[in-house]
């Protein structure tokens, strides 16, 4: 690709004529179409110098630069233009494209409202109508003419999309009128945005002009008119319901009616709320902040050093198929190609996965979904590795497609592994749930489904491997659990465990998603075969296609209660997709099914679960891991069967809650401390119950709903914690632990734990994470486990820690070991009020022989073996207070507050990182995400499509707080945050919106089709 | 060759026609502060300033900042607004796997460059574009306007 700088106009004019060349201004929608595959031309001919950006008042009109950005447009301030160029992408993009560019690309946000104020094209080719130039477009754009409108003209702009901001375009509405006497005189109305062509609606115009403003009349007419346009994400029915009731909305409501609701005007706020202003000195810097904030966090991608190889790794490209063979001999040949793999060079098992092993590390014989690895390459840089890729030649046998899981269990469905579909069966009876619901005054029953949410960690899956100097193996690669990461590497090289050396932290974001294996396959084989090291990182659009997904769940559940809302019997039926692999899914499914009854006394039970293979990309292990899913369909069923009854949710709560102490879904014995009575009892007090107040487009509801969360693996797997605590020779007290940091806290957590344990100072301890070299066996970064399992460590290692640190301070100082303490810095004598220590640990570690001890501890368990439960559990009562839309049927969350119960807070800032992410990551669940499959194929490729939430997309108020407290006695500590923010925040929004619009929706995300149905009946 | 002033200092990097600015900081200037979480622009974890102007670094070539002034996170010390974002988003824990962290910090330091003093509306809009997957975005939200609060105590004169 070449760039040209014409220094004319003609000079632009006569390059743009050569073939394969194209005209830039701004650039930002070029790179979306290359992205999407588009190819590259040949010439790029650089108009931006050439093109006027100013904005210029002409009397009447307005004249725009082609060259002025979307965001200079924004800011100055003119009618309608500058509130449309605010919902075009965002201010970065904004700062690049222009306004010619978006023009001059025929689509996008802006040109409805250009249309509607009757804008006109200046172009090398003269003057032209807006509207006529995009149906045909002639010459060079170099400016926009847009009369102003008209001070009585009642202006309306609106774009509706997938999330609140920065989205992909569902539709745009614009619409300019005026009235005389009564009756519409002007009238222009147009639409755009997305796939919807950019265009005015004369029909509707014409057929409204002189007619009095009637709101019936101006959506019949408005809906008529409306091209009818489908996407994979709206229908034409939703868009022309939508355009047809902004458009009106806009022109006729009273002024001020779309404003948002606002709470009550004396809502106390809420004083036991976690922030830093509340908890004074409880709130303390991360110990990884200062790196985070300024950029120097050393992320295991961005390591490179001499000689450093790029890899890269070839997919299917169907997603179902047999391989007949793979020719690698053009790629081996290319130059600067220093390593390709397949499946010939796995020494060892050519599989993996963390439950079942039937994921191939390289696919020999088959592939099972698009992200199904084939070969890879190692090269000098990142171009002669894709190059590379595109000459290996694999000769396919393509086959069908396995899309539905629930078809996918007929005898006549393509198998997607040899030993079928089903994966897994699982359930139980208890009682007799036939009789129960016999006797039931109330059944509820629906189908609820949940979507494929992705992890959408900023920092895809990637890092680094090499050879080390001792002939070990290094694989740094951001993981959950190093040492598994290590068995399974052993599995597939055929090498001993102690010649591979796994590093997995830090790691940008994980949630479940970094679990299972990812890069790490192929970043071995390339290393061992090149001898140099090889980095390796998945661009999104790999990790969208390739990594884990939240495997989506058809959850069946019927209810029965008696007249006076106690419960009587549960059926729940549960057919989850796996995708290609199983990797964790098994656990997912059985975690769910655990959840079955949620935390009520359900006395006839029956479950089932059924965990299939598709074709649909590969699923795993997600924050919540199951439990949210069931969560969000038990907490519906009971809210649906409170209406049946007439009990508010609150009582039919507390008729069903189980007591303290009562065995656990399984039967099995579990821990004390339960705080769900007091959890419903601050959901009862909690200020949201009083509505929002306000009229017009919005309608507000409250809901709640209560989180029961398992902690840890369960009875069944191997589940044990490690650590270990050690002077280093330079003074700092090491903590050791094979845990990983992914955000959530961890080293804040070891530092709070050691120093309040030993008495020493947070700044006194230096946390070592996640390299198994160095690091004990701590179990794996899953599960809500780690705040056990780090509070163990300094519980467990600290008393034996310590006075292995006093008896040495008493030797040195003469000083009997009993009069001295640990103080920060070092050891002080007791009673002696000094600011400095007698011996500073930097002082001790001079003359210290090795001062270390080492613990290692079972996570605490039942002893129930004939299914997998759990033992520790920890509460939460959440509560949404949400307004919907009339026109658009979204969602706004104006109020969320999660009340927790979940034993002592290790670290103020992570477990208020925690909630907080948990709640807005099971909003975007509950609301925007899904990673939709057609023919194995994502139909969100990228996050241009994929709407995780966005700063417009959370509650307006979020408010967190902790009930500390344990029974007296309890042995068990902090219980597990990682889970608990995410557990039930669905359901608390679904029950919410079930009392704005009077329907509960059982589809998440929810869909606004549906809400706009509601609203209809 | 490609000439601009990156961090206060002129550079002169050879990149081809459609090598990114992002592509180019991270593996020919060795300034890995800025990242690429989605490399189309939708994610703003690449956000670096243009001449004081947040802008995502994987939507420009490198041809199309010649002559021009990039900032990255790495150059946010003499940036004006850089102390009071690295104090106030530090003192809120505004981050947690802080893979974000860049593009936020960048897209805020061009909203105090410009406006020192905006309220929580503006400093949601400086944001939209984004993306942390982490915290729900409120500490972030905390830590901003924190960051404004110690902006205005340095500036007396405001």
């Amino acid at each position: 690709m070449r760039v040209v700088q014409p220094s004319c106009l003609d000079g632009a004019l006569s390059l743009l004529d050569e073939p394969g060349a194209k005209a830039i201004a701004g650039g930002t929608a070029l790179q979306l179409d290359w992205a999407r595959g588009e190819p590259r031309p040949d010439l790029l001919v650089n108009l931006a110098p050439l093109l006027p950006s100013e904005i210029i008042h002409r009397g009447d009109k307005v004249e725009i630069g082609a060259g002025c950005t979307l965001e200079a447009l924004r800011l100055a301030g003119l009618p309608l233009l500058s509130r449309a160029a605010a919902d075009v992408a965002a201010p970065g993009v904004r700062r690049l494209g222009t306004v010619g560019g978006t023009i001059g690309w025929g689509a996008g946000d802006l040109l409805p409202a250009l249309l509607v104020l009757e804008a006109s094209v200046v172009t090398t080719s003269g003057v032209a109508m807006l509207r006529d130039w995009i149906v045909q477009p002639n010459g060079l754009l170099l400016s926009v003419q847009v009369p102003v409108p008209p001070p009585a003209a009642r202006l309306v702009w609106r774009k509706v999309g997938l999330r609140a901001a920065f989205t992909p375009s569902i539709i745009a509405v614009a619409g300019a009128m005026t009235c005389e006497d009564g009756k519409v005189s002007v009238l222009s109305l147009a639409v755009g945005g997305g796939a919807v062509p950019p265009s005015r609606l004369e029909d509707a115009e014409a057929d409204l002009i002189g007619r009095s403003p009637d709101i019936g009349t101006f959506e019949g007419a408005i809906s008529t008119a409306l091209p009818a346009v489908d996407c994979p994400f709206r229908s034409a029915a939703y868009r022309r319901r939508v355009a047809a009731r902004a458009l009106t909305w806009g022109l006729l409501a009273p002024a001020g009616d779309g404003r948002r609701l606002e709470p009550p005007r004396r809502a106390p706020g809420n004083s036991s709320a976690l922030s830093r202003e509340n908890e004074g000195d409880r709130w303390h810097i991360r110990p990884d902040m200062p790196g985070k904030v300024a950029g120097t966090w050393p992320y295991l991608t961005d390591l490179r050093r001499p000689g450093m190889l790029v890899g890269r790794i070839l997919r299917a490209a169907h997603p179902h198929a047999r391989i007949r063979g793979i020719d690698v001999s053009a790629a081996e040949a290319c130059p600067g190609v220093r390593a390709v793999v397949t499946a010939q060079d796995v020494p060892g098992l050519n599989a993996f996965g963390i439950v079942l092993q039937d994921q191939p590390a390289l696919c020999a014989d088959k592939v099972r979904y698009l992200g199904d690895a084939v070969a890879a390459v190692a090269a000098l840089d990142d171009a002669t590795a894709e190059r590379a890729l595109s000459l290996i030649r694999v000769d396919y046998d393509p086959l069908p497609v396995v899309e539905d899981p629930e078809a996918a269990l007929l005898p006549d469905s393509a198998k997607v592994h040899a030993t079928g579909n089903l994966v897994t069966e699982l359930g139980l009876v208890r009682g007799e749930p036939d009789m129960g619901f016999a006797s039931a005054a109330h059944v509820v029953e629906d189908i609820y489904e949940t979507p494929r949410q992705m992890h959408g960690f900023l920092e895809t899956e990637g890092g680094y491997a090499e050879v080390q100097p001792d002939g070990t193996l290094l694989v740094a690669v951001g993981g959950q659990h190093g040492a598994r990461d290590r068995l399974q590497l052993s599995r597939i090289l055929g090498w001993p465990e102690q010649r591979i050396r796994v590093v997995t932290s830090p790691t940008g974001g994980a949630f479940g998603g970094k679990d299972e294996l990812t890069v790490q396959p192929a970043l071995a084989l390339l290393a061992l075969k090149s001898r140099a090291p090889v980095r390796l990182q998945l661009s999104r659009a790999e990790s969208v296609l390739a990594g884990t997904k939240r495997s989506p769940m058809r959850i069946r559940m019927r209810t029965a209660c008696d007249a006076e809302g106690h419960l009587l019997a549960q059926e729940v039926d549960v057919v989850a997709d796996a995708g290609a692999y199983a990797s964790l899914s098994p656990g997912v499914l059985e975690t769910a099914l655990e959840h079955a009854a949620g935390p009520y006394v359900v006395p006839n039970l029956r479950t089932r679960g059924r965990l299939v293979y598709t074709n649909n990309g590969t699923c795993g292990a997600f924050r919540g891991f199951g439990a949210n899913q069931m969560t969000f369909a038990v907490e519906c069923q009971i809210d649906r069967l409170a209406a049946a009854c007439g009990l508010d949710p609150i009582e039919m709560r507390r008729r069903n809650l189980r007591s303290p102490g009562m065995p656990g879904a399984l039967g099995q014995v579990v821990a004390p401390s339960e705080r769900l009575r007091e959890m419903l009892d601050t959901a009862a007090a909690s200020p949201l119950w009083a509505p929002l107040s306000g009229q017009g487009e919005w309608l507000g509801g409250t809901g709640m709903a209560l989180m029961w969360q398992g902690n840890g693996l369960g009875t069944l797997p191997h589940d044990e914690g490690a650590g270990e605590l050690r002077l280093s020779p330079d003074g700092a007290i090491e903590v050791l632990c094979g845990l990983d940091e992914m955000g959530q806290g961890l080293m804040a957590s070891l530092t709070s734990v050691v120093a309040d344990r030993l008495g020493c100072a947070r700044g006194d301890v230096r946390p070592v994470i996640g390299d198994t070299a160095r690091t004990p066996d701590s179990g794996s970064t899953t599960a809500s486990r780690g705040g056990f399992v780090v509070w163990k460590i300094a519980e467990a290692a600290g008393p034996t820690f310590a006075s292995k640190v006093l008896a040495l301070s008493a030797r040195l100082t003469g000083i009997s070991d009993d009069k001295l303490r640990i103080v920060p810095g070092g050891v002080g004598e007791i009673g002696q009020n000094s600011p400095s220590p007698l011996l500073s640990f930097a002082e001790l570690a001079r003359v210290a022989g090795p001062l270390v001890t080492t613990v290692r501890f079972p996570f605490p368990k039942a002893d129930y073996t004939k299914g997998n439960a759990r033992f520790i559990f920890a509460s939460a009562a959440i509560l949404a207070r949400v307004a919907v839309s009339r026109v658009t049927g979204q969602i706004r969350v104006a109020d969320l507050h999660l009340h927790t119960a979940a034993g002592p807070v290790i670290d103020l800032a992570s477990y208020l990182g925690q909630m907080e992410g948990g709640a807005v990551q099971g909003l975007g669940f509950t609301l925007t995400e899904d990673v939709r499959m057609a023919q194995g194929r994502p139909l969100t490729p990228n996050l241009d499509t994929y709407a995780m939430p966005g700063i417009r997309d959370i509650p307006d108020r979020l408010v967190v707080t902790a009930l500390e407290d344990l029974d007296p006695g309890d042995p068990y500590g902090p219980r597990g945050a990682g889970e608990l923010g995410i557990g039930a925040v669905t359901p608390a929004v679904c029950n919410a919106v079930a009392q704005a619009v009077g329907g509960s929706p059982a589809v998440m995300p929810i869909r606004p089709e549906t809400i706009l149905e509601w609203l209809d009946r | 060759m490609i000439r601009f002033e990156l961090n206060g200092r002129p550079v002169a990097v050879e990149a081809s026609a459609d090598r990114n600015l992002a592509a180019l900081l991270r593996e020919e200037l060795d300034l890995r502060g800025t990242k690429l979480g989605c490399q189309i622009g939708r994610c703003g974890a690449c956000i670096v300033l243009l001449d004081g102007e947040a802008v995502n670094s994987c939507l420009l070539m490198g041809w199309q900042v010649e002559g021009r002034r990039v900032t990255t996170i790495e150059g946010l010390g003499a940036h004006p607004a850089g102390r009071a974002l690295m104090q106030g988003l530090t003192e809120e824990n505004a981050f947690q796997c802080g893979y974000c962290a860049p593009g936020v910090v960048m897209s805020l330091a061009g909203l105090l460059a410009g406006e020192p003093d905006p309220d929580e509306e503006q400093v949601k809009a400086a944001l939209e574009g984004n993306i942390c997957r982490c915290t729900g975005y409120h500490s972030i939200l905390r830590g901003a306007l924190a960051a404004v609060r110690h902006q205005k105590d340095r500036s007396p004169c405001l």
